[in-house]
Parts: structure tokens; C-alpha cells; sequence
């Protein structure tokens, strides 16, 4: 079956699992009141006192990071507040929804031929760009050849393999048909990701223009920006507030301090630290948000001791996941299992949890000859919060198996310089939540841009996934990407240990957060759900 | 021919010396002032043996304030905040020490030579000292440390090599007043070599000032050490280290308020007692007042 | 007296050069090369290649330290690596936010100091000298970040909440409170012992003497014919303790979160970003060799055997 985005693609079915699974761990959680409260958005109910969303008012939110190197270039955009502002002022032909889903959003539908290798694109109707102009084909394929520039590729070329920009074909207004030279089932995720979004044929990033739910006001880099409203915002009644302003917050205290004292209505990514206290008053509220996000240990399969597989799972068994989830992520994550893509709905969940087990590490460690013990070197990097607490943990952990775990810490701007020993023989990274092909593409196959585990050599796992990769029908896709995830199971690179949650706040006075599993704070951005009490 | 004049010439000095501590030791900030740098000092010493779990074991959430079995609670990771007090305090002695020791012991050398040879020696040094001397303390060692990154060593020679030229400038003024006493001279004529005569004759002559700046830099040390762990530019985790702690658990200053109390306090009672105790020191040596500088 | 400063301003900007090469040879031993460092995780051979080219990385290293010791000498600090703006123009705000977080907290500090200290000496050996002197002592001791933090536990969010312990871009004034009062804790306690000391001195000189022998009243005596006196040398630690103020804002901005020079050179830093902090380390030492020759010069004008000496 093709992808048939009208009836909400066949990730459909595994929808309702992803659901009950959010709701039942947010249950459990600390925050659970506070989740009920302001969620909501699908049942329409939510908890007490939620109402209607009401029009009007300036949206302020307080997001972290952020710095000189801001910028509002739409098929750019890296740091936090970046994506935050690309939420806001741009829209992508498809989204990803808060399961992890793919819908169509700018898109009416998009739909592939039997194998895959050609895909018929039509866009909605009566779309305009802030400027009022209409949200052409003509603007589709500018989009896509801007992205796709051999010259001078953007972030979003690498998930488009095989999409040829010189064969895009307008058939109408509305309809692009795009050609690719290999299979590619996976054009719906890469025209999902909010990089990848529709700009008009005459787009400039210094007045930007894009299709999403607030046009571009004011812009002062490394300090915060201003949008208003886009009355043409294809989504009837959205956006809701008149204005939103995104305000830059490196620190994490002054995020914390600014909602505190009412100086801003949300803040993405609360500390651990900080939960305490913001729950403590009465008018500000925490949103936990379970997410595919993961922090994994890379271990190089080329280097040793890494060559040998029997150290590779060693090492897997010395981890206690559930340690390492409470001492690095404050107990704010999910157990990882050694396997990535958990939003895929091909994801594994039947394979048995790996719990921490030292006398079967030291067996194995053993077997591998290293039965005084090992003393290995694990590169550390503040690349993203719990990175390096994680090291220290396992570090701990480790000593009791009998190996000796040296850290050194790296300068984050280096940590993926070769000239610091780049893909390191045991190092670690932080990847948000992508499907296991797209994810595989980045980080897996030989070739990828941050393959760290050297792996994709395997001839198995590979056959799998070349297969995968050119199976348009979900369930033989699924079944095939399962074979391959538990080959990574038995002999991976990675030490997946957890998933974080993220945590997000708001005063009580503001509504329409809903939590996501991309790895994106605030629910992916959603600033046009939300909506502020009116006096 | 050494023998004869060796004998003949500092006796006098030495027993100044050995009155300088008594002397010192009469002003009652000088008690109080080994009192609380002792105090700390054998926390520093002694913590590790006594603490109750060991510094990167996991006892409680991270920032858990009442866990059990902990008395501060936990800290960053969950760790136990008094077995890290305990233990992060010997680092810094150590370090402090180090690098104040290193940084007179070098600067006296400096100051004796270029006291005593003047000339375009002294010009040399002095110039040189004064390049030294434009870069606020600080400000040198973060320059260093982000460039060739936090070594221990290192923080010990950024440390020594800022103390070098204040230190070089005193001794240098105490060694000119030296150089003009009957004792160098005489040796001076007999022809003692000038190596012997800065070693035996004019550097037990300045140990009041020595003393008084080796307490003054061990004073300072201490200060930058704790800033420089402080700023995560000193001894990296997981090291126990008072500096270091502060800047991991600053973050949650409100809520786990004893993982920075502790060595904040801790840090302040030995900068006092040591400073006391120099106080003591300069008022013996010198009968006035010397105060600190920064 | 005019060419003792002349001698003394030459070697201020001896001093200057030398610093410069320091800073200008320490940046150069950065491992890893400029370009790597800029593009990061995006590096591709190809960019990594023209932004060497850009940056003037293919000249000898002689070469990019004469045409960076022009363009400093021109006011062209070069381009910030991390955020590609002019970096003269970058650390104009805060730069300005620096001196008026020193400015401040001089202001507070000194005319505290200065009549604690004037106080001390008139109440010399009695029990508020012996607490003023104790208490000089122990602030003084005590590392400024430290201090710092002290005060947040008393008086911040954690202890009595009556001001935010970090600074945050729509804050109030009330933030500015805790920064200000420690620097101003760490630079008073030097001023009150040589306001003291000074006015020991004066209060004992004869012609302070003859004026109480003229039967003028103490006060009158005190602040009419003492306290001019002791300008000079007191004016010579004041502007001391500014230049101290130079290098020591840096863990106090980091602390509170105050975004001067000082949080841009530890941003700098964990950025990598060469420029800024060669621009950052050089304005901190220059301001610090500039205050200090004022010093110097201040020091020189109130002393009277040196102005007596070159009449």
C-alpha cells in the first residue's frame, strides 16, 4: 500500500499502542496531575478549568540555548531557538504529529507508485505565505532545489537520496511529481522534518517569508525575536495568540528565574533540578514529554577492544539501566534495550529487556582474554545534558566488572573533530527521535555522516535493510527492519541505555501544550495550539 | 677559607627567624587564625578516612535532599554530599601549597639575583616581571587552561609562574636593604663566589619577607584554585574537589543548598585562618600592619 | 615629573605589545585549526577548505600576526568565530554592561570605605577600629566568589528571597544587587586600611597639630585640614582596586550570570572562539595596565618627595 496520508499513514495502527503507552508512563510519573491539566488537546476534555482556547495576546517563551550564531535562514537552522523560530514561521508539506506520526501538512496528499520511485505530491488548497501570495508548486520545487543545491547543499539533501531536483514535474498548481532514481519509502519522514520546509520561489532569509502560523516581526540576534499572527495559517482558528515572542535562554537558571517572576509564559527544557521548585507554585506547571531521544555509548567496532563482540555486549551487560536513568536523568527517561528508532512502529518491543549482569560481563570479558581486567579511555562531551553525567555513571558501574573507565572530557565545539580522535574508540553522542531507516542513514550505514560504531559492514543486516529500504508495504517492511534491529541486539556498536523525557514549563495561564515524542521541546514547538487566559 | 667566615657572619639573622613565629604566635589572631585553618586543615586530612561511602558511589537521586542514610543529602548525581566534602578537600591544599611553594621558591630566586646583581640583570628580570605583572592572575590562568586544557600540573605552574614577580618584587627590596650590611660586604671582599653568598649570606636574611609571602600566596593559591574548579577550568570530574563542587551543584543552590554550603564555608574559614595567620606573621616581621592585596 | 610619566607611559605600551604577542602566540597553540573548529559537525572537506582561505589560515603565522596587530590597532578585532559578527561591535553592550557593574560598584564601595577607614583613625585602638580592622581582614580573605555565593545563600531565592541570584535580560533592578555588593565587598576592604593608615599619619603630622593647638574644632579639623591630605595615596588604591575590578569581574559575571566581558570570555572559551577571546583577554589586561599607570601617576603626583625631587 502506498503511503496514503489521508487516512493518516500506516503508522496508524501501532497509534493507539504509542498512545496508551505515553498515557500509562505519564501516569506513573511524578507530573501526572500537571500532564492531565494541560494536555488534553486530543480528548478535548482534559482536566478542570481548560475551556475553549481563547483568542489574543502576546505568547512569551523563554527557549534555551540560542546565541550569536542565531538565525531565521529556513533550510538552516541548528541551535534551539533556531528550530523554536522555524516552527513558528515555517511549514513543512508533511509533520510529524505528537505520537511520532506522519500527517500531511501542507500537503493535501503525497503518494508513491508501487515501488516507490515516484511520488505524486498535491498541496492543499488556498495556502498563502505571510505575504499573501499562494503557496505554489512552482514554490515546492524552489524549496526542494534550494535544499538540494550541489553547490551548496543544506541540512535536508542527506535524507533525500535519489531525489533529483532537475526532475521535479509541475503538473498543475497544486501537483509536483518528484522522481528518484533509487526506491525511497522514506520521503514522507524527510519532507516531514521542519527543515525541510516551503519558502516562495523568491524567498530571502533577511525578510523571511514562509508558510507557517506567525510571519516575522523583529529579530535581534542572540536575544530574542517577534512574530504576529499569520491570518492565513491553513489551520482554521489557528494560531491563537496575536503575537509570540521567542526569547533567547542560555542559562538554565535565567529560564527558570524569568517564568518564575512572569517575565515570559513558557520555558522549553527545565533542569532536573529545578522541577522542585516550579512544581512548588501553584501557578506554574511542568509538562513531561516522553521522547525517542537517546544519549548512546559508541563503541568503535574497528578499534579494540571493540573488535570483539564479546566486549561489545560485555560492556552492554555492565550497565544498570535503571541507575543510569535515575543518577543521569533525575529518573526523568525510559530503559533503552540496546536498540534506536523506539517511535518506529517497527521497534522490537517483545525482545527481552538487558538488565545489568556482572558475573555474565566478566565471563565474557574473559572468554575475550581479558581476565585481569581492561582499562579503556571513554571521551566525554557536554554535547547534551546527561551526556556526561551518563559517562560518570557508567564509569562507577564499570569498576565492578573489573574495568577501569578513564574519562576525558572534550570541549564540546570539538568533540567531532578528527583532530581530537574523531569517531573515538568507545565515545558517545545524543540523536532526537528519527525511524530506523532514516536514523541508519545518519548514523549506521558506511558512509553515514556520524557512523561513530564503524558499523554497516554486516552483510546480514545490511541485506536487511537495503530490502527495508525498498519495501513500500509497511508490515513486510516492518518485519524486515525487526530482523535488523535485533542483529544491532546481539551485535551493535551501541550502548543504548535510556530514553530522556523532556521537561518543559508554563504558567498556569497558558494552555494548548501537548507533549511529543520528537525529541523537540514544548510538543514540537506547537506554538499555534496554544493560547493564553484573556482577562 | 669558607669555613672561617661562614661562622663569623650570620649568626645574628638565624636568630631572628626562630623569634619571628614566637613573636607572631603573642598576637591572638594568630591562635585563632591556626585554629580555624587547623580545623580545616584536618578535615582536608583526615575526611577520607572517615567519610561514609566512597566519593562516586550512588546513595541518592540527584540533588535529593533528605535521602537515607545521608546527612547533606545528595548532590549533582546523587552521590553523598558529605563523603565529597570530606574527601574534596586535599586536592586543593595540595595544589595551593604546590603552586605557592613553587611560585616564592622561584620568585625569591628571581628577586635574590636580580637584588644582588643589579644592572641590566635586574633590568631584565624586573621588565619582564612587569609583562608578567600586566595580566590580572585570572585571567592568565584562563587563558592557559583553555588552550592546552585542565591539567593538575598546569594549574600548579599558572598558579607559581603569576605568584613569581609579586614574590620577585619583595624579595628584591629586602635583598638591596641586605646587600648593604657589613656581613655581604665582608664577604664580598674575602671573595666568596656570588652563587655562595646569595645561598648562605643573603637568603637566610630575608626569610621574615619570605615567610610573610609564602603565607600570602598559599592565601591567594587557595583563592584561585577554588575559582578556578569553580569555573570548571580546574580538576575535572568526577574528582572530589571543593572548587569543583560548587560548580556542579550551583544550579540547585535552592533546593540542595549543602553541597555549595559546605565547601563555601569551608573554603572561607581557611582563607581567613591563613590570612590571620600572615597577618601575624607581617605584624612580627615587620611591626606594622601589612594588610592583603590582591 | 613630566618625564617620569613619559618613561612610564613608554612602558605601559611596551607592556601592551608584549602582551599582545603573548596573547596572539598562546591563541595560535589552540589545538585543531580555526576552520575545523567553526564548521564543527558540518565540516566537509570542500568548506572547510575556503573558510581557510577566508580566515587567512594559509599565511605564515607572522603574517596573520602583523595583519591582526593592525587591524587591533585600527579597532578591527576581527570576526567572532561562533556567531560571525564584528567583534568590536559585538562587545559594545557588554562592555558597557562591565564598567557600569564596576562603575557601581566603586560607588558604593568607596565613599563606605573611605569613612570607615577616616572613622577607624580617629578611633584608633578602640573597639570599632579593632572590628573594622578584623572585619577588613576577614572580607578580604575570603575569595570573591565565594563571597558571592554567601550572600546568595543568605539573601537568595534559597535563603531570605530578597533578590534574584541570577541576572536575566527583562529583570528588574533588584538584580543588580548581589553583583554589586560583592565586588563592592571585595574592593572596599584595601581602601578602608589605607584610608586608615593615611589618616593616622595626617592626624599626627604637625600642622594638623597647630590646627587643633588654633583651637579649631575636630571635625572641622578632620575633614577642612586631614582628610585632603590623604588623597593621593588613597586615590592611588582606589584606582588599584579598579584594575583589580578588570580581571576579577570574570567569576562574578560567570556567578551571576551578568552578561559583560567577563561571561563573554567564558563563553569564548567553551566555544572555542579565538577572536573573541584574544579580543576579551587583551581589553581586560589593557584596561588593567592603564588603570595601573594611573595609578602610578597618581602616586607620583601625591607623593611629595618625588614632586619635590624633579622640581
Amino acid at each position: 500500500m502506498p503511503t496514503l496520508p489521508e487516512d493518516s499513514v500506516p503508522v496508524m495502527k501501532n497509534l493507539t499502542s504509542r498512545r496508551s503507552l505515553l498515557k500509562a508512563s505519564a501516569a506513573g510519573a511524578a507530573v501526572a496531575p500537571v500532564l492531565a491539566a494541560c494536555g488534553g488537546g486530543d480528548s478535548g476534555s482534559g482536566g478542570g478549568g481548560e475551556g475553549d482556547p481563547q483568542q489574543g495576546g502576546r505568547l512569551r517563551v523563554g527557549v534555551a540555548g540560542g546565541g550569536a550564531s542565531d538565525t531565521l535562514d529556513a533550510h538552516d537552522p541548528t541551535d534551539n531557538v533556531d528550530i523554536a523560530r522555524n516552527f513558528a514561521l515555517y511549514a513543512s508539506l508533511m509533520r510529524f504529529a505528537n505520537d511520532g506520526t506522519i500527517e500531511p501538512y501542507l500537503a493535501e496528499s503525497l503518494e508513491s507508485n508501487d515501488d516507490g520511485s515516484e511520488w505524486t505530491l498535491i498541496l492543499r488548497e488556498g495556502l498563502t505565505f505571510h505575504d499573501d501570495s499562494p503557496v505554489t508548486s512552482d514554490a515546492v520545487v524552489h524549496s526542494l532545489e534550494r535544499i538540494l543545491d550541489t553547490d551548496n547543499p543544506m541540512r535536508g539533501a542527506g535524507d533525500m537520496p535519489g531525489v533529483d531536483p532537475e526532475k521535479l514535474e509541475v503538473v498543475d498548481e497544486r501537483t509536483v511529481i518528484i522522481h528518484v532514481d533509487e526506491p525511497l519509502v522514506t520521503l514522507p519522514e524527510a519532507l516531514a522534518e521542519y527543515y525541510n520546509c516551503i519558502v516562495p520561489v523568491d524567498y530571502d532569509p533577511d525578510s523571511p517569508i514562509g508558510a507557517g502560523p506567525f510571519k516575522y516581526a523583529e529579530f535581534v540576534v542572540g536575544e530574542y525575536s517577534l512574530f504576529e499572527r499569520h491570518e492565513g495559517f491553513h489551520i482554521e482558528g489557528q494560531p491563537y495568540v496575536d503575537e509570540l515572542e521567542i526569547v533567547n535562554f542560555p542559562d538554565d537558571d535565567a529560564r527558570v528565574n524569568a517564568l518564575n517572576s512572569g517575565s515570559v509564559d513558557v520555558i522549553s527544557q527545565v533542569p532536573h533540578t529545578q522541577v522542585a521548585i516550579i512544581e512548588g507554585d501553584p501557578n506554574l506547571a511542568v509538562m513531561e514529554s516522553e521522547t525517542g531521544m537517546w544519549l548512546p555509548f559508541t563503541m568503535n567496532i574497528e578499534e579494540e577492544p571493540f573488535d570483539d563482540v564479546r566486549v561489545r555486549q560485555a560492556f552492554r551487560l555492565i550497565v544498570d539501566r535503571q541507575q543510569m536513568v535515575d543518577q543521569a536523568l533525575a529518573g526523568y527517561g525510559q530503559l533503552g534495550n540496546d536498540m534506536y528508532a523506539r517511535m518506529d512502529p517497527s521497534y522490537p518491543e517483545d525482545v527481552p529487556q538487558r538488565d545489568q549482569d556482572i558475573e555474565e560481563a566478566k565471563r565474557l570479558l574473559a572468554e575475550a582474554g581479558y581476565e585481569d581486567g581492561l582499562d579503556v579511555e571513554l571521551v566525554t562531551s557536554d554535547i547534551s545534558a546527561g551526556v556526561v553525567a551518563s559517562a560518570e555513571v557508567f564509569q562507577e558501574q564499570a569498576r565492578e566488572a573489573g574495568v577501569n573507565v578513564s574519562l576525558r572530557r572534550v570541549n564540546p565545539s570539538d568533540y567531532w573533530n578528527p583532530e581530537e580522535g574523531f569517531p573515538y574508540p568507545f565515545g558517545q553522542d545524543f540523536w532526537s527521535a528519527r525511524n530506523y531507516i532514516t536514523q541508519t542513514a545518519q548514523g549506521s550505514v558506511v558512509g553515514a555522516p556520524y557512523n561513530e560504531t564503524m558499523w554497516g559492514e554486516h552483510e546480514e543486516w545490511l541485506e536487511y535493510l537495503t530490502e527495508a529500504r525498498q519495501t513500500p508495504d509497511d508490515d513486510e517492511r516492518n518485519a524486515l527492519i525487526r530482523q535488523a534491529q535485533e542483529i544491532e541486539f546481539e551485535e551493535g556498536g551501541y550502548i543504548v541505555w535510556g530514553f530522556v523525557n523532556l521537561l518543559d514549563a508554563h504558567s498556569t495561564r497558558a494552555h494548548g501544550l501537548e507533549p511529543a515524542v520528537s525529541g523537540h521541546p514544548l510538543g514540537s514547538y506547537a506554538f499555534h495550539t496554544m493560547w493564553l487566559d484573556q482577562e | 677559607m669558607s669555613g672561617p667566615s661562614t661562622s663569623t657572619t650570620p649568626t645574628a639573622p638565624v636568630r631572628r627567624r626562630t623569634g619571628l613565629f614566637r613573636t607572631a604566635w603573642r598576637f591572638g589572631r594568630t591562635k585563632v587564625g591556626v585554629a580555624l585553618a587547623g580545623l580545616i586543615v584536618l578535615i582536608a586530612v583526615v575526611g577520607p578516612f572517615v567519610a561514609p561511602y566512597t566519593p562516586t558511589e550512588f546513595v541518592a537521586r540527584p540533588f535529593e535532599s533528605g535521602a537515607d542514610g545521608t546527612l547533606f543529602g545528595g548532590d549533582n548525581r546523587g552521590r553523598d554530599v558529605l563523603t565529597r566534602f570530606l574527601w574534596g578537600g586535599w586536592t586543593l591544599l595540595l595544589l595551593a601549597g604546590a603552586s605557592a611553594g613553587l611560585g616564592v621558591a622561584a620568585g625569591t630566586v628571581i628577586g635574590i639575583i636580580a637584588g644582588y646583581r643589579r644592572g641590566w640583570v635586574d633590568d631584565v628580570l624586573m621588565r619582564t616581571n612587569d609583562v608578567l605583572l600586566a595580566f590580572p592572575q585570572l585571567i592568565a590562568a584562563l587563558l592557559v587552561m583553555s588552550i592546552i586544557g585542565p591539567k593538575v600540573w598546569l594549574i600548579v605552574a599558572v598558579i607559581a609562574v603569576s605568584h613569581m614577580p609579586r614574590v620577585a618584587r619583595v624579595i628584591r627590596e629586602a635583598t638591596r636593604k641586605v646587600i648593604e650590611q657589613d656581613y655581604v660586604k665582608a664577604a664580598e671582599a674575602i671573595g666568596l663566589p656570588r652563587g655562595r653568598i646569595m645561598a648562605v649570606e643573603i637568603l637566610p636574611n630575608v626569610t621574615s619577607p619570605l615567610l610573610v609571602e609564602l603565607g600570602l600566596r598559599l592565601t591567594y593559591s587557595i583563592g584561585v584554585v577554588a575559582v578556578l574548579g569553580f569555573l570548571g577550568m580546574g580538576l575535572q570530574p568526577p574528582t572530589a574537589d571543593w572548587g569543583l563542587m560548587i560548580n556542579e551543584n550551583r544550579q540547585a543552590m535552592a533546593v540542595q543548598p549543602w553541597a555549595v554550603a559546605l565547601p563555601v564555608t569551608a573554603i572561607a574559614i581557611l582563607t581567613v585562618g591563613a590570612n590571620l595567620i600572615t597577618d601575624g606573621l607581617s605584624r612580627a616581621a615587620i611591626g606594622i600592619d601589612r594588610g592583603v592585596e590582591k | 615629573m613630566t618625564r617620569l610619566i613619559a618613561v612610564r607611559l613608554f612602558f605601559g605600551a611596551l607592556t601592551l605589545w608584549a602582551v599582545s604577542l603573548v596573547v596572539f602566540a598562546a591563541t595560535q597553540a589552540l589545538p585543531g585549526d580555526a576552520a575545523q573548529l567553526i564548521l564543527g559537525r558540518d565540516a566537509t572537506p570542500e568548506r572547510l577548505e575556503a573558510l581557510r582561505d577566508q580566515l587567512n589560515l594559509h599565511e605564515p603565522v607572522a603574517v596573520q600576526y602583523m595583519q591582526w596587530l593592525q587591524g587591533v590597532v585600527q579597532g578591527d578585532l576581527g570576526t567572532s568565530f561562533s556567531n560571525r559578527r564584528p567583534v568590536a561591535e559585538f562587545l559594545a553592550s557588554p562592555v558597557q554592561s562591565s564598567l557600569t557593574l564596576m562603575g557601581l560598584s566603586a560607588l558604593v564601595a568607596t565613599p563606605i570605605a573611605l569613612f570607615v577607614g577616616a572613622f577607624s583613625a580617629l578611633r584608633r585602638d578602640r573597639g570599632f577600629d579593632h572590628s573594622a580592622s578584623m572585619g577588613t581582614l576577614v572580607v578580604a580573605s575570603i575569595p570573591e566568589f565565594v563571597v558571592g555565593i554567601l550572600l546568595i545563600l543568605l539573601l537568595g531565592p534559597g535563603g531570605l528571597d530578597l533578590f534574584p541570584s541570577v541576572y536575566a535580560r527583562e529583570g528588574g533592578p533588584e538584580q543588580w544587587v548581589l553583583p554589586v555588593l560583592t565586588l563592592a565587598l571585595a574592593v572596599a576592604p584595601p581602601i578602608v586600611r589605607m584610608m586608615r593608615a593615611t589618616m593616622i599619619e595626617v592626624l599626627e603630622s604637625e600642622f594638623v597639630q597647630q590646627a587643633r593647638l588654633k583651637g579649631l574644632a575636630e571635625r572641622r579639623v578632620l575633614w577642612r585640614h586631614a582628610a585632603p591630605n590623604a588623597i593621593g595615596p588613597v586615590a592611588q588604591v582606589v584606582a588599584l582596586q579598579l584594575a583589580w575590578l578588570a580581571g576579577g569581574v570574570v567569576a562574578i559575571e560567570f556567578l551571576f550570570n551578568f552578561p559583560g566581558v567577563g561571561k563573554v570570555l567564558m563563553d569564548a572559551i567553551e566555544n572555542r572562539d579565538v577572536p573573541l577571546v584574544q579580543a576579551v583577554v587583551l581589553l581586560i589586561a589593557g584596561i588593567y595596565i592603564l588603570v595601573n599607570l594611573v595609578a602610578d601617576v597618581i602616586g607620583l603626583a601625591a607623593n611629595p618627595k618625588v614632586r619635590v625631587a624633579n622640581r
